[in-house]
């Protein structure tokens, strides 16, 4: 579903990444881990079009996407949730979601929204008790919940995770991965980043690892979990 | 004759100093509506307010377009003008930094201004009042018609924007632009066109505040940049990105200005907008209704 081919990102003139090639197929959840600054959030920014200086290929259904601008991306059915969630921390719950299912307000879609938020409340019911709420005083995994349901809202065949489970106690770590694979089940294509590579190695069939740029190992999800180097580097030991 | 008594003097400038103030709120709401998409600070926000007036004076005097026809039509040529600035001054700048972006604001602006003294030359218009000019007497102040209708245009504005922010989808796309363009753009949101969205507003509100002063104040091609230092004076007063503030400061600001000249020296008007300004930077940078964080200039 998503090919991505000798990828080259910089800022100004340092490389944040230096020829990456990674291949998510459909229906499957594919997890990248790294560490801090291994160029993990660059990537996929460069896929969702937050960040235009590359060179390379990015294949989404076969066509090239490299240097659209990321709102004409999310149209063609791919969302990102971005690292440190990103909501609309002014705005109400309620405001947030309606804005992830801004591309359907322009279309004056209404059912399609309706379906959608009666969906993304069915997955995050706790959402639906604070709809009134401003979306600043939630907390920490309530605010990951709001972040993925407003991807969510724009329909999004490809989902892009960027560390979600960031600053996040263990239960609710489990939850959202819980969700993740819900999702999963029912359809939606996952690339997943992560630094904590134990969870994301789990809910995925196949991983790649990046460092300083670079993709220095990838297979099965399953084998990598096994392997010393990963297991050195990434599982403590 | 009522007897000119202190009362009805002290009313007379309260009058008329909110008429100016409603003025002043209105340039201050276009700064917020712009400096909240974008954090830029747009100094040609006052000549919006010049070229609403002279336009208005050009349609509805020179050409004898009927009121009803010369008030929208002056607003979209504005409007037009505002996205003109956008365009031509604002987007295409690379890599812009906001501090660069201000000083594009401050160049067009300059051009503007030549523009203006170019067609008009240097002379102020006069612009018929919209509903006659006998003034209605209240506790021995005089009221023209006309500042009800700056009084009433205000409201109007306010609750339009009210109603836009609060309950329309675009509304809160703006809002969201303002809080994180890039998690915006993420939902779809397209940030240049939201930017051009908030100098069509602005400016589309501008051309309001000149139309509606015309008449009282006069207008020609070089108010602008002090209409843009009150307008500004009123932002920071109010707390900068805050639309009740904006009102609030604006009306103070105008207060002030026509207490001080009434009872100090009409001489210094100008002289106490500064004032204002420089003295709330000195003892609250954030204004009267802006919160502290915002204050700091994030990319300053
Ligand atoms: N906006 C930026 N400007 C300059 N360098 C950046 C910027 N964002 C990230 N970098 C650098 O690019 C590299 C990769 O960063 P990033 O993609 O955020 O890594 P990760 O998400 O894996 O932690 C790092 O060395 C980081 O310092
Ligand atoms: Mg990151």
């Amino acid at each position: 579903m998503l090919k991505i081919e000798k990828l080259r990102a910089y800022y100004d003139t340092i490389p944040a990444l230096k020829g990456v090639s990674v291949e998510v197929p459909e229906g499957e959840i594919v997890s990248i881990i790294g560490a801090n600054g291994a160029g993990k959030s660059t990537l996929l920014k460069a896929i969702s079009g937050l960040i235009k200086t590359q060179q390379g290929r990015i294949a989404y259904k076969d066509q090239d996407i490299a240097g659209r601008a990321a709102n004409k991306i999310v149209a063609l059915g791919i969302s990102q949730v971005p690292e440190g969630r990103q909501i609309f921390a002014h705005l109400t719950v309620q405001d947030n979601i309606n804005l992830g299912a801004y591309l359907y307000f322009k279309r004056r879609n209404r059912a399609e929204i309706a379906e959608r938020m009666s969906e993304v409340y069915t997955l995050f019911p706790i959402l639906k008790r604070r709809v009134k709420q401003i979306a600043g005083t939630l907390s920490g995994g309530e605010q990951q919940m709001l972040a993925i349901a407003r991807a969510l809202m724009g329909r999004p065949e490809l989902l892009l995770l960027d560390e979600p489970s960031m600053g996040l106690a263990p239960l609710i770590v489990r939850e959202i991965f819980a969700v993740i694979k819900k999702l999963n089940e029912s359809g939606t294509t996952i690339l997943l980043v992560e630094q904590n590579a134990k969870t994301a190695l789990n809910v995925a069939k196949h991983a790649f690892v990046l460092e300083t740029g670079e993709i220095v190992l990838e297979g099965l999800a399953s084998d990598l979990l096994d392997n010393p180097k990963v297991k050195e580097a990434y599982l403590g030991g | 004759m009522e007897k000119i008594t202190f009362a009805s003097q002290l009313m007379q400038y309260l009058i008329t100093g909110l008429t100016v103030g409603s003025i002043y709120a209105m340039v201050a709401i276009g700064f917020n509506i712009i400096y909240n998409v974008t954090e830029i600070i747009n100094f040609a926000q006052g000549e919006f307010v010049m070229l609403g007036g002279l336009i208005m004076v050009f349609l509805h005097v020179a050409a004898g377009l009927p009121l009803l026809a010369a008030f929208p039509l002056t607003i979209i040529l504005v409007t037009l003008a505002g996205m003109l600035l956008d365009r031509l001054a604002i987007s295409p700048i690379r890599q812009p930094s906001v501090l660069t972006l201000i000083i594009a604001t401050i160049g067009a602006s300059i051009i503007i201004k030549g523009i203006a003294m170019f067609i008009w030359g240097k002379d102020p218009f006069d612009l018929p009042a919209f509903s006659g000019r006998n003034p209605i007497h209240l506790m021995g102040a005089v009221i023209q018609p006309q500042y009800l209708w700056v009084g009433g245009f205000l409201i109007i504005i306010v609750i339009l924007l009210t109603f836009f922010f609060e309950k329309t989808i675009i509304g809160k796309a703006m809002s969201a632009c303002a809080e994180n363009p890039d998690a915006a753009s993420l939902v779809g949101i397209n940030v240049k066109h939201m930017i051009l969205l908030s100098f069509s507003l602005s400016a589309a509100i501008g051309a309001v505040a000149g139309i509606t002063i015309t008449p009282i104040s006069l207008m020609e091609y070089d108010r602008g940049a002090m209409l843009a230092i009150k307008g500004f004076g009123a932002v920071v007063l109010g707390g900068l990105g805050s639309f009740p503030g904006a009102i609030l400061g604006g009306l103070i600001l105008g207060t002030i200005e026509s207490f001080g000249a009434g009872l100090i020296h009409s001489g210094y008007k100008d002289a106490f907008a500064l004032i204002v300004l420089l003295a709330v930077l000195f003892i609250r940078p954030s204004g009267l209704l802006g919160s502290v964080e915002v204050s700091k200039f994030k990319r300053f």
